[in-house]
């Protein structure tokens, strides 16, 4: 077992709510509005209650498999070998999902800060920080998401209180229109991009002190963390409009750009997107510790930090060459993702906790 | 900590010095042309672009003394508005930097022609804001516009941007539209567009010179023209004072306003709005779209030119009523404009309804153009009068009696 320290229930509950958010809300509102139209934010609710449904499976799996990793607990349901190879496919999920993210980093910034910068240094640059936080063990980068939380709530809350004046609510209207289909189906995209990806987050749970207590914990940050994103989606509708919202490559800084209280406080969109980077380095962060975590164990490595340096260089070349173009990414995001993530976040862990109930239903019915 | 691993700590942090020193965007402010207006003409399949730049020295108090213009103004045309942008670096030292810009103004003949190609560019590119008014020049090119020198403000594009600013405001004649409400109207289906005109008075040529702000009264001035209205992304005509402040009357956007409504005995009172709100609602019976405007103002008594007695209620709900009729008809006048003349919706009834009734929208949406021209609307207005100034009656009053 490697030692890396543990982690409060707390802490857990705050990385659980800022990954949650981490590149959701920039990216989400834009897809459920292309899907629902104006009832995206509906969508985003029904997305919520997906997520508590998929949360309620990682939380069975992790009663059943206390104290374990998911490489642990494919190895424990499939065997060494069978489970070795599953738990690859996590490994590489995690690798493949901190290179997106990371390339969105690059991305926001090509796009609306600096646009003839080389995207390699800006994603360099951003991965230098990951990998220190995620080589500094995960003491430190819970204790960091804790130190960035203030941070995120208060330009979350002044997000909310600086937009309220430009709410238009027949934005909102006529509800509905297309029925509940596509509501539905925008809810299954936002529960795929907010909520499956938490199932990396099992490279965190075991080292959590007290398991029983932290899984309310565990499920509230998460529930939290969606309600923001529904309520930045909400603001899109209301405030932007579907169309805007479905056309704009990050509808939630073209939001924030609306900001003008009395033409005195305008202009802020460079400090809002703080909202972006605090979360978005903590979605990359446990990304990347997933699949270097995950990686070692399955390889009994003791020590997680050996290979921190190579995959990181890795993970920026792999960010820079995920998407070759823009169309590429919206049609991964639109059509790939979902049952890629599906399959990951929903299929395997299903599969692994009906093994591990059939397992102990066993072990109790033979003497 | 030893003394070797300080050493490395100390490299490591000047290392990260060389990253503070800057980045590939850098942009230097003496290297930033400040575009305020931008101004869209064609000249057959290209777009001539002119831009109002800043001259840095002689906006600020102290320099600007030295006889130059405030602002300059580039040229350039290009089958793109991208290109022809770029293609002023041959004339200007700076590069345009375009994250200021006030507002985008389209010639008269380039608007009739449709300009939502051009929209591409100003919400694609990262410089441009999306906070920026869209305007249309009345009867001439953009370029005009653009080339006359104001006084009061130093920086004509300023000029402009306050004055339909302060126009909509305070008088509710014209209506400020941003380039993300034009297009979030123009892709809708059931509401057609409007931005408010300027034009030139005056010889423009007389504009260009500083001399044009150095007199009282300069020769060649800028001046709101009322509302121009769109279909689709085109140009189709104009509206004048009364139909503008009627179309503003519809859509709930005059936020004050001044008019005037006749005596019973003859002269005339002048009411100053200070509150309206509208609302749309539309309806199918039958196929037919039934379309209704509820209009409520409250408003104060301004000037009164006849022997009204203001202390008896009974002379108010009287000059309430006629201020109901007058609202009425300066919405329905508007409305007959946009069904007779143009054709175009731009008050949104078929947004209206969209949203009380989506299925048969469905159906009405692909001829709403046809249907609108021949819906019945029924506007009404609630008028309330609250003040009367610091005055309570007329002096008139005391002397006619």
């Amino acid at each position: 077992m490697q030692t890396n320290g543990h982690i409060s229930e707390r802490q857990l509950m705050v990385l659980t709510f800022l990954y949650t958010i981490g590149t959701t809300v920039l990216i989400v509102p834009s897809g459920l509005a292309a899907t629902a139209r104006q009832d995206a934010w509906l969508g985003a609710l029904a997305g919520i209650f997906f997520g508590g449904a998929i949360l309620g499976l990682y939380v069975a799996l992790w009663r059943v498999f206390p104290g374990l990793t998911l490489v642990g607990i494919c190895e424990a349901a499939l065997g060494r070998w069978l489970g070795g190879g599953v738990a690859l496919l996590f490994v590489f999920g995690s690798f493949v999902g901190a290179a997106t993210v990371l390339y969105y980093v690059g991305n926001f910034f090509n796009i609306h800060f600096i646009p003839h910068t080389p995207i390699s240094f800006i994603n360099a640059l951003f991965a230098v920080v990951v990998v220190m936080g995620v080589r500094m063990g995960l003491e430190s980068i819970s204790r960091t998401a804790e130190l960035m939380l203030p941070w995120f709530l208060i330009l979350f809350v002044v997000l909310l209180a600086t937009l309220t004046p430009e709410v238009k609510p027949h934005n909102l209207q006529p509800v509905l229109e297309s029925g509940i289909g596509p509501v539905l189906w925008a809810g299954f995209s936002f529960a795929g991009t907010a909520y499956l990806p938490v199932v990396f987050l099992f490279s965190v749970l075991p080292r959590v002190r007290n398991p029983k207590k932290a899984r309310k914990w565990f499920v509230s940050g998460a529930i939290i963390g969606g309600v923001c994103v529904f309520l930045v989606t909400l603001l899109c509708i209301l405030i932007l409009g579907p169309d805007i919202t479905s056309r704009s490559m990050f509808p939630s800084y073209s939001l924030v750009k609306k900001i003008n209280i009395g033409n005195f406080l305008q202009r802020i969109e460079a400090f809002m997107a703080g909202l972006w980077f605090v979360t978005t380095y903590i979605k990359t962060t446990f990304y990347f510790y997933g699949w270097v975590a995950g990686f070692s164990e399955i390889l009994r490595l003791r020590r997680y930090q050996a290979v921190t340096l190579p995959f990181g260089l890795l993970l920026v070349v792999f960010s820079v060459i995920v998407y070759p173009d823009v169309a590429y990414m919206q049609n991964w995001d639109s059509t790939v993702f979902l049952p890629y993530i599906l399959t990951i976040g929903f299929f395997i862990p299903l599969l692994l906790l009906g093994i591990g109930l059939l397992r102990r239903a066993g072990s109790k019915g033979s003497p | 900590m030893s003394r070797g691993r300080r050493a490395v700590a100390a490299a490591c942090a000047s290392l990260l010095a060389l990253l503070l020193a800057g980045c590939w965007d850098r942009r230097e402010l003496n290297e930033l042309g400040i575009s305020m207006a931008m101004g869209i003409d064609r000249a057959g399949d290209q777009y001539e672009v002119t831009v109002q730049v800043v001259q840095p020295g002689e906006v600020t108090q102290k320099d600007g003394q030295s006889g130059r213009a405030p602002v300059t103004v580039y040229k350039a045309s290009g089958a793109t508005l991208f290109e022809a942008l770029r293609r002023m670096t041959n004339d200007s030292p700076r590069k345009i930097y375009s994250s200021h810009l006030r507002f985008a103004i389209f010639g008269e003949e380039a608007a009739r022609q449709g300009i939502g190609d051009a929209l591409d560019l100003l919400s694609r590119d990262n410089e441009l804001r999306t906070d920026f008014y869209l305007l249309v020049a009345k009867g001439t090119t953009a370029e005009n516009v653009l080339d006359i020198l104001t006084p009061m403000e130093k920086i004509p594009a300023n000029k402009v941007y306050r004055s339909i600013d302060m126009s909509e405001r305070n008088g509710g004649f014209t209506a400020a539209v941003s380039l993300d409400e034009f297009i979030s109207v123009y892709v809708s289906d059931g509401k057609e567009p409007t931005v408010g005109g300027v034009e030139v008075a005056g010889s423009d040529e007389a504009g260009r010179f500083r001399e044009n702000v150095k007199t009282i009264r300069p020769a060649a001035r800028i001046l709101n023209a009322g509302l121009a209205v769109f279909r689709e992304d085109k140009l189709v005509g104009w509206l004048n004072e009364a139909e503008s402040r009627g179309y503003n009357i519809v859509v709930g956007n005059v936020k004050k306003a001044v008019d005037h409504v006749a005596c019973p005995q003859g002269g005339n009172v002048a009411l100053e709005w200070v509150d309206s709100t509208s609302k749309l609602r539309g309806s199918v019976r039958n196929g037919a779209p039934r379309l209704k405007v509820d209009v409520r103002v409250e408003e104060n008594i301004g000037e009164v030119q006849c022997a009204l007695d203001l202390n008896r209620s009974s002379d108010i709900r009287e000059l309430e009523r006629r201020a109901e009729q007058r609202v009425e008809e300066l919405a329905r006048q508007a409305v007959e404009a946009m069904q007779k003349t143009y054709g175009s919706d731009v008050f949104g009834f078929g947004e209206a309804i969209h949203r009380s009734d989506p299925r048969a929208w469905r159906s009405l949406k692909k001829d709403w153009e046809e249907a609108f021209k021949s819906a019945r609307v029924d506007v009404k207005a609630t008028v309330k009068i609250r003040r009367s100034g610091t005055i309570v009656d007329s002096m008139r009053k005391k002397k006619g009696e």
